[in-house]
Order: structure tokens, then sequence, then C-alpha cells
């Protein structure tokens, strides 16, 4: 099952510095959103603001129509919200095998090993990467990590995905290769997508919408001709040059 | 420039050298000195050929085995709750629970004394008492002692983790199998270093069992070192099991530690997740607090009996508190300047420094009676008497056997920052010497600091390599607690201990305002 998301008037404060200021946002149910904003607009805040990993010193965030974090509560823990992320690092366990980083939360789930075995198989098959299973992290290459993590994510069947800057460390073929991946993936998959990135090209072909923080502040929500027609900012004005380049 | 070129080499050779001196030759004493005395040796093997002395060795070998698993077992999960949850107070319970592991372990044991023996503050009984005085009373005390050293890598080196490791399984996990499935293997090179450091530590023990009446190994070297029993040549071969431990030892760090602790341990004060415990905060901060406490419990017996001790200090004292300091200073400034040229060597992969650090390794965990009586061997010659004669053997001694902890902190600083800021001064035509002094040490000057804290505090714990070759007269302030033990009045020796307790107290309270200062720049 897939769900909407909604966060209303999201502050989050560090020191003296206002990381987010009255963020408001929805995403519906299914629909990929591309959030884009330069280095320290607050961009993984508001993620692992969703995710439930910190909790808003304002505003509210809805999962489902549900109540998920409130002015400073995280109401339902982050293992609970029935999402999954892929982070810029991969942050895949050193420690685990292929299988044993895609087992993790499905053991969570306590799903009966016959079904976390099938699950993931099949997982491994739609990412090609049958027969890898008892790898690890350190013996793969950089663009099987990248689809481990990918799998590790979508193997939980998550009602929404949170994609971290997952292309930005990776050279130009690979981020080629992986964005083609998502791009089948994702609408396969029909789950809600918050897409984090600083990189309009990376999402070009793969959002619906395009939500640009700048400065912990929405600048500009629309779609990505709204973005390229009617740029509300000088920064949205460079993603669009960039974005013409590519 | 060809001196230049050289000033490299030449440092980590001079480094090397002193290393050498220190810390290999006293193994080169033990082999040739058994190779040119066939007579002692057939005597000694003759000795290991009975059933006792390999009794004891086994005992020794056993009880450290159970120290170190004791110590795995309350400091793994306890490094866990203190270094990546929300205990309330975490910091400071785990700073408090750290401090026992700076000081000599039987300190620890006077404490529990005075607590539980005869006439101690909670014992008074016959049970307590024979309790402590017995095997399982030695290998409690120095559980409790050493545990803190497993609590305090394992919390380090969690705290060290990548944030998005954690966070990525919080998504997925509820945090009791984040904890167990992902922060525990993770800390396992922390656990497992701390593990292979207890047991070395264990064996070297000599202060806790001597102190306890309990038979150990490291005893029986000792006492053929000493007026009643004295056999160097026995004591001599009585070492040639410690030594195929302390190899063994170095092969274990060698394959399952070393290039991990690298990734287990820095200064890096990396962005922490915490693990929120939720309902279940409230029991573990109790359990973390009353653990922390638990090894500071000695401190209540030993501050109980010191209570009527205090006034006598002065005339008691002596030169014992000079005899630490002094040592102890100059042999962490030595060191911390082999660790700056050697540490920085080991994380660049220079040739030969990571032979030289195997030799550091092995020194550290070698049984301090073997080192000591390698020694006594080189030094205690009449050419050498300016040496073994007054503190500067100490400070060889101290150089020689803990070399390791200050090069390695240094070396897991200087591999965690980029290897361009030399690179860049290189490029721009910066030799060696210059490198070193305008980039490198200015960058390190808190892991440099540390290494010195670290290296300064462990030399003034030290009881088992002093109190072998102590110069006549300069015993410093733990030989001298425990030789007046043995027949001093119980208040004073107390009082010694808390004074001993006291100076590294101050030293690791001015040391870690000094690093908190310069991180703050």
């Amino acid at each position: 099952m897939t769900i909407p998301i909604f966060v209303d008037r999201l502050g989050f404060r560090r020191g003296a510095r206002d990381i987010l200021s009255d963020v408001s946002l929805s995403i519906g149910a299914a629909e990929v959103m591309a959030v884009l904003g330069p280095s320290g607009s607050g961009k993984s805040t508001l993620l692992r603001i969703i995710l439930g990993l910190v909790a808003p010193d304002r505003g509210l965030v809805h999962l489902d129509s549900q109540l998920a974090s409130a002015d400073g509560r995280i109401l339902r823990p982050p293992e609970e919200r029935g999402l999954a992320v892929v982070f810029q690092d991969l942050a895949l366990w050193p420690h685990l095998t292929v299988r044993g980083n895609l087992a993790f939360g499905l053991a969570a789930k306590h799903l009966p090993a016959d079904d976390q075995d099938e699950r993931i198989a099949r997982m491994l098959q739609r990412v090609s990467l049958h027969g890898k299973q008892d790898r690890y992290p350190a013996d793969l290459s950089g663009g099987e990590r990248q689809r481990v993590a990918i799998a590790r994510a979508l193997v939980l069947e998550p009602r929404a995905l949170l994609l971290d800057e997952p292309l930005s460390n990776l050279d130009v073929a690979l981020k080629r290769e992986l964005s083609s991946l998502l791009k089948e993936i994702l609408p396969e998959r029909r789950v809600t997508t918050v897409y984090v990135t600083h990189d309009l090209r990376e999402t070009m072909r793969l959002a619906d919408r395009f939500a640009v923080l700048e400065a912990g502040r929405v600048s500009q929500v629309g779609s990505l001709d709204d973005l390229l027609v009617r740029p509300a900012t000088a920064f949205v004005r460079t993603l669009r040059e960039d974005a013409g380049q590519a | 420039m060809t001196l230049k070129r050289a000033e490299e080499p030449l440092a980590l050779g001079l480094a090397g050298a002193v290393l050498m001196i220190a810390a290999l030759l006293p193994f080169v004493f033990l082999v040739v000195n058994l190779v040119r005395a066939p007579a002692e040796l057939s005597a000694g093997l003759a000795l290991l050929g009975s059933r006792e002395p390999w009794f004891a060795f086994l005992r020794s070998v056993a009880s450290s085995l159970v120290v170190t698993i004791a110590s795995v077992v309350v400091g793994a999960p306890l490094g866990l709750l203190l270094g990546s949850t929300d205990v309330r107070g975490g910091k400071a319970a785990l700073i408090l629970h750290a401090f026992p592991m700076f000081l000599p372990p039987f300190l620890l044991a006077l404490g529990w004394f005075y607590l539980f023996g005869r006439s101690g503050l909670l014992g008074g009984s016959a049970q307590t008492s024979d309790a402590l005085f017995s095997l399982a009373g030695s290998i409690a005390v120095e559980a409790l002692a050493f545990a803190p050293i497993v609590t305090s890598l394992v919390a380090l080196a969690l705290q060290n983790v990548d944030p998005s490791l954690v966070e990525a399984a919080r998504v997925a996990a509820r945090p009791w199998r984040v904890a167990t499935r992902i922060l525990l293997p993770l800390a396992w090179p922390a656990a497992a270093l701390g593990a292979l450091v207890v047991f070395a530590l264990s064996l070297s023990e000599l202060g806790v069992p001597m102190f306890l009446r309990v038979r150990s190994y490291a005893a029986a070297v000792f006492a053929r070192l000493g007026a009643v029993q004295y056999a160097p040549g026995e004591a001599l071969v009585l070492t040639l099991p410690m030594v195929l431990i302390s190899v063994a030892l170095l092969v274990l760090e060698r394959r399952l530690i070393g290039p991990r602790s690298f990734s287990v341990l820095g200064l890096r004060s990396a962005e922490k997740s915490t693990l929120p415990l939720g309902k279940w905060r409230p029991p573990g901060t109790i359990i973390a607090w009353a653990a922390a406490l638990a090894t500071l419990f000695p401190f209540v017996g030993l501050a109980w009996r010191a209570s009527t001790g205090i006034a006598a200090l002065g005339d008691w004292l002596g030169s014992g508190v000079r005899n630490s300091l002094v040592p102890a200073a100059i042999a962490a400034t030595l060191l911390t300047g082999i660790a700056v040229v050697l540490g920085r060597a080991i994380a660049l992969g220079r040739p030969g420094a990571t032979a030289l650090d195997a030799l550091t390794v092995l020194a550290f965990v070698t049984p301090a009676a073997v080192l000591g009586v390698g020694l006594i061997g080189v030094w205690n010659r009449p050419a050498t008497q300016p040496v073994y004669g007054t503190l500067a053997i100490i400070v060889v001694g101290f150089v020689a056997r803990y070399a390791v902890l200050p090069t390695r902190t240094f070396a897991i600083a200087v591999a965690h920052a980029s290897p361009h800021l030399e690179e860049s001064a290189a490029v721009e035509g910066a030799w060696f010497l210059r490198r070193l002094g305008r980039i490198v040490i200015p960058l390190q000057a808190r892991a440099i600091a540390a290494a010195w804290l670290l290296a300064f505090v462990f030399c003034l714990r030290d009881l088992e390599t002093t109190i072998l070759f102590y110069p006549a007269g300069s015993a410093p302030l733990t030989v001298r607690i425990i030789t007046l033990e043995a027949n001093g009045p119980e208040p004073v020796v107390a009082a010694l201990a808390l004074v001993h307790a006291s100076i590294v107290a101050a030293a690791l309270v001015l040391g870690g305002l000094g690093l908190r200062r310069r991180k703050a720049e």
C-alpha cells in the first residue's frame, strides 16, 4: 500500500540557525516528488523528520492522514512508519551479506523465513544481483552496492520511499545505469517517493512534481515546466541552466 | 638536498632505534642468554619439566581468560548503553566508570578489602574476607578493574559509527534489534581489542594476586628476582611460556584486530546517532549508573580507611610522588615524540613502520615480568649503572612497554585526516621536518595532547614493570603503596592510595579540559 505524505509548517532549529522554517508540502500517494536545493538548504533534515529520526521543533507530519510527528514529539517511531530510505552513502551494513542486508528489515517484521527467501530472491533478480546474495558489501562494485541499497529499501514493500541524494557520488556511467533502474522500478512499484537531490537532471524524467528548498524555506513547488518556464528564484534559474546543458 | 630527502627515513630510523634499544633488546637478551648459558637453560628446562610451574601457568592463563570474558560480558553491553543510547547522564557515567582503568588494580583491591575485609566497613565476617582472599575474589576485583577498558573502547567505537548505518536500521527495526544486530557486531573489533588488552594486563597483573595472596605465574617469576628465592636463571626460563602467549597475542592482534582498530577508534567528533530507549530509558539509566558506580565503590572503602591516615601522610609520602611523576612525564614526552613520527608512518604505510608497530604491540602484550627480566639483563651492568641505578631505567621500561598506546592514538588521528593536507605542502616544496612542524603537528595538536595524556597516566598506573627494577630509594608511589601494604599502617596506605588516585584524576581532568578547549578552537 502506498500513502500520501503531508508536512505542515515544519520548523527545525539547531543552535542559532533555522534549518527549516515553515515548510509545508503535500505529496500524493504513488507520486514521485523531487526535493531540490543547494547544500545546507535543509533537504536531508526534512527527510529525517519524515522518517521519524528527529522530531520537528514545530509543525506536523502526517502519513496517510495519521499524525506521525508534531511540535517536538515523535508520535510514531521510525520502525512503525512503514517507510524505507536510501542514503547518500548507502549505509549498507558491512558485517552483513547482501542477503543479510535485505533480510534485516524483513526479519524485524517477523516474516516467515520462506517468505523472506522468496522476497529476497525476487528482489535480487529484479535488480540483477541474483547469485550475489552471499557477498559482503565490500566485495561488490559501486553500482552493485547502489543496487543492493535500492533492493534493501524496496524489499520491505514500503508505504513510501525516501531517497537522499542516491546518485550524487557516482560517475556518469553509473549514474545513468542507476537512473534507468529507478525510472523502471519506481513506476512499477507505484510507491510514494521523496527524492532529495541538488541536481535537477537526476530527477527530470523521474519526478511528477518538484519542490525547491532554499535556506530552509520552500521557494517553489510545481511541475518541471513550472520550474523551467517560471523560475521563482535565482537558484531555480541556475537549476534550469544546468538542466539545459544536460 | 640529499639530507632533506633523508629527513623522513632518518626520523623514523631514530624512533625505531629508541624502540629497539628499549623494547627489542630485552627480548634479544632473553634468547641470547638462554643460548649462551646451557647449564641455566637445562636447569630451567628441568624446572619446566615439573608439574608445578605449568599448573601455576595454566591457572594464571585460565584466570586471565575468565577475567577477560567477564570484562567483555560486562563491558560490551555497558559500552553500548553508554555509547549509543539516550540514557540520562551517559557521558558522565562513562567518565566515572572509566576512571578506575587508569589506576593500578591493586588500589581497587585495597578499597574492596577496606569494605569487605575482616575489619572492613561492610564486612567484618570471615565469609566476606575469605571470598575476597580467593582466586574468585582476585578474578572479580580484576574484572571490575578491567571491564571499563572494554566499555570505553566499545563506547568510543560506537560513537564513531556512521550515523546513517544506524538510521537505516532504525527505519526498519526496533531499537533492541538495531542494538543487537547492527551496533554490537559493528563494535566487535573494539570489544576484541579490549579483550586482548584485558587478557594481557590480567596475565601481567602482580599487585592484585600478591595482595589477595593468590598464586600467580607472574608473581612466581617476580619472586625469583627477589631476595628470598633469588634465581634469575629460573626466572628467565619461567618467562618462556609467557613469551609464547605474547607471540600468540601478537598474531591475534595482527590477524584479527590491527587494521580494524583504525576504523574503530578515533578522535573524530562525528555527528552521532542516538538510539532512543523509550520506556526502557529509566531502567537503562539505573543499570548504566549502577554499573558505573560499582567500579567506583572501592573508593568508599579507601576514603573511610584513610580518614585517620591523612594527617600522617607527610611522614610516609617520601619522594614517591616525585618518583612517579618525573619518569612518567619524561617517558610520556619521549613516547609522544616517537608516536608522532612512527604513528604517522604507520598511518601512511611507510616501509618499516609495520614491523615497528608489531614490536610496540609485542612489548605491550608481553607480560611485564618477561620484559622486566629482559630489561634487568640488558641494563644491570657496570657500564650502564647511570641508567640502571637511576630513574632513567624506569623511563626505559615505560618506553618499552607503553609505546603502542600513544603511537596508535596518533596513527588513528592521522589515518582519519585527509592525506592531501600534507601532500599539498610537499608539492609546494616543504620537506619532511617542515611539513611535520608546520602542518602535521599543528593540525594534530589535540591528538598529540591525547597521546601524551594516555602515555602519562599509563606510566603513572604502572606497578608490574617498575617493581622489578626500580632503583633503591627511588620507589614510585605505586611500588611504595604495595610495599607499605605488607607492614605499614592501613590508614596511611589508604591515604597514599587516595593521593595516587587524586594525582591521576587531576591529570585526567586537566588533560580533558585542555583537549576540550582545543576541540572548541
